[in-house]
């Protein structure tokens, strides 16, 4: 079979990219580009649309004008214009789109406290994104020649992952794998064993209760898919499980970030509530990036709880088998295989993870002592030095400290204006997390740690492309996303699906307001 | 009104057994053979969702599953379709597809001289069962052929 389709899409595709990097370099958007306070995306505008544009021209005139043969070219060039076509839409959003909703927003005035509409719905390029995605897959249709591209999304997020292994210290990982090893364990396993449990009482088929537990507990769709031929379940199972998975997901990617605004949760508290009661890993990952639009603390939190439950599937997959077998009398199927399970189930892009992380940690990508890809550098320029009103408000509130360290290590910034040694930095981080001095003193304290911090280059360079491949991976999951498959929610999973969900996303926020606190 | 071959729209429901018992009924009155359509809802091109954390893999194992689980669903439904319209002594064909109801059985029913359509109501609100419904209006704006909607079984 040939994929390539003989179509100008990727051209012309290519060739708006080029104009619009061509406009913004020129000026010929600024006003646009002011009117939207999209100023911040000038750079990417032209860098982007420049590279995109270019990759899209060449390719575009090769779908179109070359000759097509069976093979490995045709099946991996096809896929280009998929790829473009998913970029360019989650560019017009991130670039216009999201900048005009904010605008429009914030024309409207503050809605909660001093949060914008926006803001509170977690409105911002990726919810969008994903929104845009599912409008077009279900209005217009994803079109032929992009069908086979649109797949590549999911490379983009496990990408992303795999990129996001360099953000971590050892120390973080460390806490927010036990936070997240404990979280999800007793979640997962007890929505497992709610749903086998309602599942017996409402005298559900097991291969019906298998393959929803999976769902219900580990990481959604992907579970179910996984599980599905191992507990042998039925076609309209598999239906009204994954349709309510479908609509619990996409409508807790909404209503979580609202609610953790109306809670108020830190970045902390809402990865790992979102990593724990969101079934969907996907939506996840969206919902994270809907609180925290502007940085990826929040992200990072919930991809961690994400990657210990995907650690869970080839368990809970082993599991189900060992207990469908059981449920059947061993008859009905074949014994279960547990390497080949475990073996087949296991997610790959997790090495890949944990290697970025492994060589973030030795120096490759910043400077020995990094701290999450900062390192320590106190050669300031003189605007950054400690102003004497900010001396003043510090040095008053010296006599709350207790221990010598702290003072003296103050003392040190004070006389010098700027913090002097990494081990000082160390402690004053450790004043302000204490909460010990007054909002206006560690917020002078905050300033001055951020000083002497700078993000490596290539640090840098990974964080804006984590950005883009999950804007680029969840706005192609969005047009994967259709009404046809979420209408199928309903019969017994609906009513079990409902109750095990709301449960769950009830008792980790109870648990996260209770038990977690934002310094890691 | 003469008719030598009729089409039936039928995928096993309890709405379609009633149409299917109608239209072997007819055929038996009118001596025509009959054609069954069975359509496999196009939504399960869509239920891996956003599923993105499966190896290839895993996700080949999950398609082959679910198209062998149609297939067997499938193959069930016309083999006891295939022996009520022995039993009945009737000229019995079929057509297997994937997509909407309404558009595979005007494509079908376009592709051969039939002279009726027969299918079953929709299933009433609380039954389970796939949302994939009918869409009468559209039959009822471009079937060239009469169409008769076999009211759904009582309880």
């Amino acid at each position: 079979m040939v994929y390539t389709k003989k179509h100008p899409a990727l051209l012309i595709m290519g060739i708006i990219f080029v104009a619009i990097a061509y406009l913004a370099d020129s000026g010929g958007i600024s006003g646009l580009i002011d009117y939207l306070k999209a100023g911040k995306y000038a750079g990417e505008m032209v860098g982007m649309g420049y590279a995109f544009g270019a990759v899209a021209v060449v390719v575009g005139l090769w779908h179109l004008a070359g000759s097509h043969e069976e093979g490995n070219l045709d099946y991996y060039m096809s896929t280009v214009a998929g790829a473009i076509f998913i970029l360019l839409v989650a560019m017009l959003v991130r670039w216009y789109l999201a900048p005009l909703v904010a605008l429009i927003s914030t024309g409207l005035g503050p809605v909660m406290g001093a949060k914008y509409l926006h803001q509170v719905l977690g409105l911002n390029y990726v919810v969008l994104g994903i929104v845009a995605g599912i409008i077009i897959v279900n209005v217009f249709k994803i079109p032929e020649w992009a069908e086979n591209g649109v797949r590549l999304s999911r490379f983009g997020l496990k990408t992303g992952v795999i990129l996001l292994g360099t953000l971590y210290s050892l120390a973080e990982l460390q806490s927010l794998g036990k936070l997240s090893a404990i979280m999800v364990g007793f979640f997962v396993l007890g929505s497992v064993g709610l749903v086998l449990f309602l599942g017996k009482r409402r005298n559900i088929p097991s291969s019906m209760g298998g393959v929803l537990s999976a769902g219900m507990g580990v990481c959604g769709v992907s579970a179910s898919v996984a599980a599905a031929p191992v507990v042998q379940a039925k076609a309209v199972e598999i239906a009204y499980t994954i349709g309510t998975i479908l609509i619990w997901g996409v409508g807790c990617m909404f209503l979580f970030p609202v609610i953790g605004h109306i809670l108020d949760l830190g970045h902390i508290q809402f990865g790992a509530w979102a990593g724990t009661g969101i079934l969907n890993s996907a939506q996840v990952a969206g919902a994270a990036l809907a609180y925290q639009p502007d940085g990826i603390e929040t992200l990072k939190v919930a991809e961690i709880f994400n990657i210990t439950r995907v650690l869970f599937l080839p368990i809970i997959v082993l599991w189900l088998a060992v207990w469908y077998v059981k449920q059947e009398g061993g008859e009905t199927t074949q014994q279960v295989n547990v390497g080949a399970v475990i073996f087949e189930k296991f997610p790959v892009f997790v090495l890949g993870f944990i290697l970025m992380f492994a060589l973030s940690s030795t120096g490759v990508f910043a400077p020995a002592q990094h701290y999450k890809g900062k390192y320590f550098d106190n050669n300031v320029k003189q605007s950054m030095l400690l102003k004497d009103d900010q001396i003043s408000a510090v040095s008053s509130e010296m006599g709350k400290l207790q221990r010598d360290d702290r003072k003296q290590a103050l003392k040190r910034m004070l006389d010098n204006r700027k913090v002097m040694t990494i081990d000082d930095e160390t402690v004053i981080r450790g004043i302000y997390n204490a909460k010990v001095l007054s909002k206006d003193a560690n917020k002078v304290l905050k300033g001055a740690t951020k000083a002497v911090r700078h993000t490596a280059k290539k640090i840098s360079k990974f964080r804006q492309w984590i950005t883009l491949l999950f804007a680029f991976g969840l706005t192609g999951l969005g047009m994967q996303i259709t009404f046809a498959s979420m209408k199928q929610a309903g019969g017994q999973p609906l009513v079990i699906g409902g109750i095990v969900g709301t449960t769950k996303a009830v008792l980790s926020l109870i648990v996260i307001l209770f038990f977690v606190s934002e310094t890691i | 009104m003469k008719v030598k071959k009729i089409i039936l729209a039928s995928h096993g429901t309890d709405g379609a057994r009633a149409a299917e018992l109608a239209a072997i009924d007819l055929c038996v009155e009118k001596g025509a053979s009959l054609h069954q359509l069975l359509v496999v809802p196009d939504f399960w091109k869509g239920m891996m969702g956003d599923d993105w954390l499966n190896n290839a893999v895993t996700q080949i194992r999950f398609g082959n599953y679910v198209e062998s689980q149609l297939a067997q669903e499938a193959a069930a439904e016309l083999e006891r379709m295939t022996q009520a319209c022995d039993q009945a002594g009737i000229n019995y064909s079929n057509t297997v597809r994937l997509g909407k109801p309404a558009i595979c059985l005007l494509d079908v029913a376009g592709q051969d001289d039939f002279g009726l359509a027969v299918i079953g109501s929709p299933r009433p609100k609380g039954v389970e069962g796939y949302r994939s419904r009918m869409d009468l209006e559209l039959l009822a704006r471009s079937l060239t052929m009469s169409l008769i909607v076999v009211p759904y079984p009582k309880p």
